[in-house]
């Protein structure tokens, strides 16, 4: 038996080329061009993994607008089989928990037996969504995995969970969903020929809310929370000084252990 | 207003989730009880406290002297070691007949791992990483966290749902210290249990927790990052000089060299001590987020464009290998070699 292995993959802003809006000297992130998130490639990589292990097809899903394909594109070229766009205007709004069941659904849709996620996205970092799969889904979860072990035999796929301040060993029946930790699993590069396979012939399958039979679950009107106020914060004034010798740090720690 | 929209004057108290494995309490929990009886001092109502495990009564009672009014009890084998599926299916079933206003999990691996679990079924509101919390007139929680970087904080409101949950990023807020006086008024209900063995979809086949060292309450911390390239030996000494404690980076925890107890930033823990000296940590944003509450920055590290010297109070432009072991001689008072940058 071979397994069908899910990957969510966000694309979201550049955190690295978030550039300073020179009027405010705040971070601009609306400029930033969009990437896939870091955290995903390492959830790319362990699926890649689970099927070097087992065998079966690994697809690539993400929930998105129509341009979030280059995301798809990306996931394919690194090994993905194929890949889902899941689209709709219905979406916008939607906080995790909707998010959540869109894909939750999907990997239904899909038949998967195991979904696999990043630990968290860079631009919301919640963190919510592979349990929030999971948990609509009634399926089991591994976050915070550094390691799998797909046992087929067993209908089981173990991993090695990062508990802080050690680690645990669990095994977990399929479905599962998975939440790789984002320092493990690094992603292997993209062959040239899979890059251009990506990028010129791949076509991803387009899903909207109705495909998926959620068009009334989804957005923000089912959406627990809502964003209040945003308040800009002051970043916190350091002096900055730089000093040439060891000695010039003395008197500041004495100060402070006074 | 949506469909699944619940009469909310029908939930009340505020629940707080003592987060415990073997025995051992992650500090979190009762940094969130002190955090949570400002709460109620608006509202008007209850402390809970609810803990799950075994053998839970010297929990219990330290949850009733750290501020609870009462503590809900789910005690039962199939709750020891953690798993997703049984803590969430009871902690879900409890939320569901017990209907609290507010819940407040810490924000550890294992509270954000289970927290949907209970979010999710009961279509509740579940704020992630908030590091400010207030409540309003009407009892609308106002779950303040960092976005964009750091930049901006956001309030996240959860109007029609209930309950308002939030995970709470450890290390931010006070404990308080346990009144043993309080524990004779409090009371301990225990729960019914719900979950079966026989219904679990996970088994954990190996647990190993060693470092469960508490940063957060340091007064001094010298943190290691991926510059010091497996060697602590020369911030080990430097922390010892400074009577300090050792915390790393999330690469440095990745890599393996410090233990994940020990890391710092946005999914570590928030550090706030006197003095803290970043010896070879570049200063991402995730990792200053994490501690420039501390009073005094010193950072050591040879690239004199790296981040952190933005972060910093104090900056030495120099090979840690070299500045550390010529602090650490400094501090002890011995006389050095000229050590430049
Ligand atoms: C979702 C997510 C969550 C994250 N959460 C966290 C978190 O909680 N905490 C965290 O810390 N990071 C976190 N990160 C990672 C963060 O983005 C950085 O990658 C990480 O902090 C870098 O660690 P570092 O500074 O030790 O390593 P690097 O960035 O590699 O920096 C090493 C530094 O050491 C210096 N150096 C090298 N050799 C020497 C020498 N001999 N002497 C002096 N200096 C030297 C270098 O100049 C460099 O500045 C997270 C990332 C993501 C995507």
């Amino acid at each position: 038996m071979t397994w069908t292995i899910a990957v969510g993959v966000k694309q979201v802003p550049d955190a690295d080329e978030v550039g300073i809006d020179p009027d405010t000297g705040r971070l601009d992130r609306a400029s930033a061009p969009a990437v896939m998130n870091g955290p995903d490639r390492h959830a790319l990589e362990a699926a890649l993994t689970i099927r070097d292990q087992v065998g079966g097809e690994v697809i690539a899903m993400t929930m998105g607008p129509p341009n979030a394909t280059s995301v798809l594109e990306e996931a394919v070229a690194m090994g993905s089989d194929d890949a889902v766009l899941i689209s709709d205007r219905a979406f916008a709004g939607s906080d995790t928990w909707p998010t959540s069941l869109t894909l939750a659904r999907a990997a239904e849709a899909l038949e998967a037996d195991v979904v696999v996620c990043g630990e968290e996205t860079t631009d919301s970092s919640t963190g919510q969504v592979p349990p929030g799969i999971a948990a609509h889904n009634g399926w089991a979860q591994l976050t915070y995995a550094e390691a799998v072990d797909a046992r087929p035999e067993e209908g089981r796929l173990a991993a090695r969970r990062d508990v802080e301040g050690g680690y645990e060993l669990v095994a977990a029946e399929l479905p599962v969903v998975v939440a790789v930790a984002f320092g493990e699993f690094d992603p292997r590069p993209a062959p040239l020929h899979r890059k251009i396979y990506g990028e010129n012939d791949f076509e991803p399958t387009v899903w909207d809310a109705e495909a998926l039979g959620i068009e009334d679950e989804v957005g923000l009107d089912v959406s627990p929370t809502s964003v209040g106020r945003m308040e800009t914060v002051d970043p916190v004034e350091r002096k900055g000084e730089v000093v040439d010798e060891v000695d010039g740090l003395l008197e500041p720690i004495a100060e402070v252990r006074a | 207003m949506s469909d699944d929209a619940v009469d909310v004057g029908e939930y009340e108290d505020v629940w707080v989730f003592v987060e415990e494995h073997g025995g051992e309490v992650m500090p979190v929990s009762w940094e969130l009880l002190a955090e949570a009886a400002k709460l109620t001092e608006t509202t008007g109502d209850d402390l809970v406290a609810l803990a799950i495990g075994e053998g839970l009564e010297t929990v219990a009672d330290e949850a009733l002297a750290r501020g609870a009014d009462r503590v809900l009890v789910a005690d039962d084998p199939v709750f020891e070691p953690y798993r997703a599926d049984p803590y969430g299916e009871q902690f879900r079933a409890m939320v569901e007949e017990r209907k609290p206003s507010i819940v407040l999990i810490g924000g550890t691996h294992t509270g954000r791992d289970f927290a949907g679990r209970v979010a999710v079924p009961a279509h509740a509101g579940l704020t992630a990483d908030v590091t400010e919390l207030d409540v309003d007139d009407e009892g609308i929680l106002q779950a303040r966290r960092p976005a964009f970087g750091g930049d901006v904080l956001a309030t996240i409101l959860c109007e029609e749902h209930r309950p308002q949950m939030a995970t709470i990023r450890p290390g931010v807020f006070e404990a308080a210290a346990p009144d043993p006086e309080r524990v004779a008024d409090g009371d301990v209900v225990s729960v019914d249990v719900v979950v079966d063995e026989a219904d679990a979809i996970s088994e954990v086949l190996e647990r190993e927790v060693g470092d469960t060292a508490d940063i957060t309450e340091a007064e001094r911390i010298v943190a290691v990052g991926r510059g010091v390239e497996g060697d602590l030996e020369p911030a080990r000494r430097l922390a010892e000089a400074l009577d300090a404690e050792l915390a790393a980076s999330r690469a440095a925890v990745d890599e393996g060299w410090v233990d994940g107890a020990r890391q710092v930033g946005q999914t570590g823990k928030t550090v706030r001590p006197d003095l803290y000296v970043a010896v070879g940590i570049s200063g991402a944003i995730q990792h200053v987020e994490g501690m420039n509450k501390s009073g005094t920055v010193v950072a050591i590290n040879d690239d004199p464009n790296a981040p952190i010297f933005e972060h910093a109070d104090y900056g030495i432009v120099g090979d840690l290998f070299e500045v550390c072991p010529a602090l650490a001689d400094r501090l002890e008072g011995e006389p050095i070699q000229e050590v430049t940058g």
